[in-house]
């Protein structure tokens, strides 16, 4: 095998060199890598939308982020599916991605089970929380 | 290259270190964002006194880096996207790095001014 052709092929199995390269095996970790890739488009238009609506369109219409502006966003069941969909999409997204660094950077066994172990059992609660929070907002109170 | 503490640091490598500490950060807010919100089910008295917590200027300054943080990982995710299912985009490595960057920071103006304006102190 020359300098070359195995240079070559590593530049085909990850173009992007910002991320993991492609699992060559299918499985767990192929599906990880197309699901970030998927939700992060999605999260593209989400999350920038989000922020955008939120923190510049309220901004220039005058408006401000209080009980009422939830009231009438969320009576909508629109905006609460928009929201929803951010919330576990960002979620997946963003704990994936940290499961991906702390896999990186910490070589300790024992160390990185109990991070990921945490990572997860903390995500868990947050994302039933986060659920809650959508399902259970009463717009008439 | 720049000289970033006495390393010789590509800006591709401060890019991809970038998507990192953006991705992370970002991750961060949304479980904070998660706990403030949880007091709308509080009431009207509890929520509004909570958004209080943003009206101030360190608080604004937070907003813009939050901002700038998603609007690059947006954009630095979209360029690893097309590189990782276009591979002949490769060869754009350079160029498609460098105008995310530029991209963000250029976005950034207008958007850094509509968030800070009203609370800048001379504003």
């Amino acid at each position: 095998m020359t300098a070359t052709t195995r240079r070559s092929r590593v530049i085909y199995t990850n173009p992007s060199r910002a991320a993991r390269p492609k699992p060559e095996a299918s499985g767990r970790e192929r599906f990880w890598w197309y699901f970030m890739r998927f939700s992060g488009l999605a999260l593209v238009f989400l999350a920038l939308g989000h922020m955008f609506i939120m923190h510049v369109l309220v901004v220039l219409t005058g408006q401000q982020i209080d009980f009422a502006f939830v009231q009438s966003r969320w009576g909508t069941p629109f905006w609460r599916i928009y929201d929803l969909l951010l919330l576990v999409l960002a979620l997946a997204h963003g704990v994936n991605g940290a499961r991906i660094v702390i896999g990186d950077y910490v070589t300790h066994r024992t160390a990185r089970g109990l991070l990921l172990s945490l990572l997860l059992a903390i995500s868990a609660i947050w994302l039933v929380a986060g659920i809650a929070i959508i399902a259970l907002f009463d717009p008439s109170t | 290259m720049i000289n970033l503490f006495g390393y010789r640091v590509s800006w591709t490598q401060l890019a991809w270190f970038g998507h990192r500490a953006s991705g992370l950060g970002v991750l961060l807010f949304l479980f904070l964002h998660i706990v403030e919100t949880s007091t709308v089910l509080l009431g009207p008295e509890v929520y509004d006194f909570t958004q209080t917590f943003y009206a101030n200027l360190p608080a604004k300054i937070g907003e813009v880096l939050l901002m700038a943080a998603l609007v690059y990982h947006s954009l630095n995710g979209l360029r690893v996207i097309v590189m990782d299912f276009w591979p002949a985009s490769t060869i754009y490595y350079r160029p498609l790095t460098y105008g995310v960057i530029a991209a963000t920071v250029v976005s950034m103006v207008p958007l850094g001014a509509i968030i800070l304006t009203a609370y800048l102190p001379w504003g």
